[in-house]
């Protein structure tokens, strides 16, 4: 019986391992750091500065240019994703020859390399590549060096290859969220002589709430730590520098500052949280729709 | 009348899906075209027409640049974790899925934590504990981080919650080691949950860019997309030969989505949070 117990922990150790070394750990190590002043360079090693960090980044124009670009780009992106997966897995999700070939196609930008998706568009948001000439065909002005290096469009273009990249996954989400709804209730709203649309936002809708809910902040989540993109594609410049990829520069790039990295992680760590929180709220609270 | 309006209706939705499908398969059939390309060829939106094919790129980067290497890296990393996976998640998921005491309750929130915690806090301190651990710039700073992951946990301890303990409890009343058990009763019954983590495993890992990128700096080490994503701005390399590295990137797990499908979309919607 004793070995029996043994084993078990035995067995449990490599996560215990792995979550005090690389999560529980750097946790608190990250936290600490936040009040040091701690660079790669520095002689003395860490020194306790308090809560200077924090005081320095909400000063530090670079910093809340990256936490509004950050802003924009989570707020942009998330409810356009969200409608439109919702919209494929309504499309899908009926009887017909094919829907598989279709189901796995829309999925499949999901499954490839962030950094492939990220060289294939700078490709195509260049001048004269296909998209900038898809623009031109709709009569839409196309920057002189491409929507990518040029401030009002740079940031708004990751954001839509993002989009591109994601709906396939959230599609899925949303179809097994449908695949939930019991048909009996579309059958009792059938006679009674509902409409479609009338089903849709009584019966759908309001089932699908907790798989939105879920959506909502595993991409909220995701979102807020946009980097691999901005890294491949503009490298930061014209107006993209998100917070991650601002603790990327501060911290790992040139100025090896890893107390004032640490603290930028953890202003987003805490917006993450309560953004994630919020929206637990709201919908929870919300009145049914019908 | 009625018959009349759905075929009109069927056919509008075969467009409407169709063009999503462009849209969506569009740019990778442009990666794989400009990939093909001679590398003399001027691209234009014209060249998506254009019927020359050519494998010259394919060969000069691994003629001319590390993309044997690149690639080794990627798999070697990609498999090594993968198995790591599999043996430590089935683990820790048999536990989890056998026992209830405090202790198990105390590691399971420990799961659903991590599986919640934005990856960007710690890469700071991870950089630092690589470095100062001194494997930094190894394969193991690639490895070691992860060899196991809570999505596979909950994976492992889902699936094998619906097995019945019965088996186990026969070998275990003649005399099997846990160990025994572990490896020849509960490996081979949670074989549809292996190969759901595992796959999942692969392709995150084949595909990750963040940490191979941060916990590297020598070229050696470089896996295939922080490779590519180095390549990119550098003034001798053209999209064709930058095209046909990322066509080397994506087959892989093209094969890998046609052979595995159904195990990666239980994989992806089930556990959901990482990528």
């Amino acid at each position: 019986m004793t070995s029996r117990r043994l084993s078990r922990f035995l067995f449990a150790s490599p996560w215990v391992l792995s979550f005090v070394i690389f999560w529980a750990f750097p946790l608190l190590y990250s936290l600490w750091m936040g009040f040091t002043d701690y660079r790669l360079l520095s002689r003395s090693g860490p020194e306790w500065v308090g809560f200077d960090n924090y005081v320095a980044l909400f000063s530090d124009s670079d910093f809340l240019n990256s936490l509004k670009n950050t802003f924009i780009f989570v707020i942009g992106t998330i409810p356009v994703t969200t409608v439109i997966a919702l919209a494929l897995a309504l499309l899908v999700n009926r009887e017909f020859k094919g829907r598989g070939i279709f189901r796995s196609a829309y999925f499949l930008p999901w499954v490839t390399s962030m950094v492939v998706v990220a060289l294939i568009f700078t490709n195509l948001f260049q001048r004269g590549g296909y998209i900038a000439l898809l623009a031109q065909m709709v009569g839409l002005d196309v920057p002189t060096h491409g929507f990518l290096y040029d401030s009002s469009t740079a940031l708004y273009s990751i954001m839509a290859m993002d989009v591109w990249m994601a709906v396939g996954y959230y599609m899925l989400i949303f179809l097994a969220g449908l695949k939930a709804i019991p048909d009996e209730l579309y059958e009792a709203a059938e006679i009674s002589g509902a409409s479609s649309l009338r089903q849709f936002f009584t019966i759908t809708l309001p089932l699908l709430r907790p798989v939105a809910l879920f959506i909502l902040v595993i991409n909220s989540i995701k979102s807020f730590q946009v980097f691999v993109e901005i890294f491949v594609m503009t490298k930061g410049k014209f107006d993209t520098s998100t917070v991650v990829y601002f603790i990327y520069e501060t911290g790992l790039q040139t100025q090896f500052k890893f107390g004032y990295a640490s603290a930028a992680a953890y202003v987003l760590f805490v917006i993450i949280g309560l953004f994630s929180l919020l929206q637990f709220t709201v919908i929870r609270r919300r009145q049914p729709l019908w | 009348m009625v018959r009349s309006r759905s075929i009109v209706g069927s056919i509008v939705h075969y467009v409407v899906l169709v063009a999503i499908l462009a849209v969506m398969v569009g740019p990778l059939v442009w990666m794989a075209r400009v990939a093909l390309l001679d590398k003399t060829a001027t691209l234009s939106p014209d060249s998506l027409l254009s019927t020359a094919v050519t494998l010259q790129n394919f060969i000069d980067l691994f003629t001319q640049s590390g993309m044997a290497r690149y690639m080794f890296n990627s798999l070697f990393v990609a498999v090594a974790v993968t198995v790591g996976n599999i043996i430590f998640c089935v683990m820790v998921g048999w536990v989890l899925a056998r026992h209830r005491s405090w202790f198990t309750r105390l590691l399971f929130v420990s799961v659903v934590i991590v599986l919640m915690i934005p990856v960007h806090i710690v890469i700071i301190p991870l950089y630092l504990i690589c470095l100062k651990g001194g494997i930094y710039d190894t394969y193991w700073a690639l490895i070691l981080p992860f060899l196991i992951n809570p999505i596979g946990i909950f994976l492992a301890r889902q699936y094998i919650e619906t097995i019945p303990p019965s088996m186990e409890e026969a070998a275990r009343v003649d005399g099997a080691s846990e160990a025994r058990i572990l490896f020849t009763i509960v490996m081979p019954m949670a074989k549809p949950a292996i190969a759901v983590l595992g796959v999942l495993a692969f392709i995150t890992n084949w595909n990750s860019f963040l940490f191979p990128f941060i916990l590297t700096s020598s070229e050696s080490m470089r896996t295939l997309p922080v490779a590519l994503a180095m390549l990119q701005g550098h003034q001798a390399i053209d999209w064709q030969h930058l095209m046909a590295g990322s066509t080397l990137a994506v087959l892989p797990v093209l094969a890998l989505f046609f052979i595995m499908q159904r195990q990666i979309v239980s994989g992806v919607t089930a556990g959901g949070i990482k990528q």
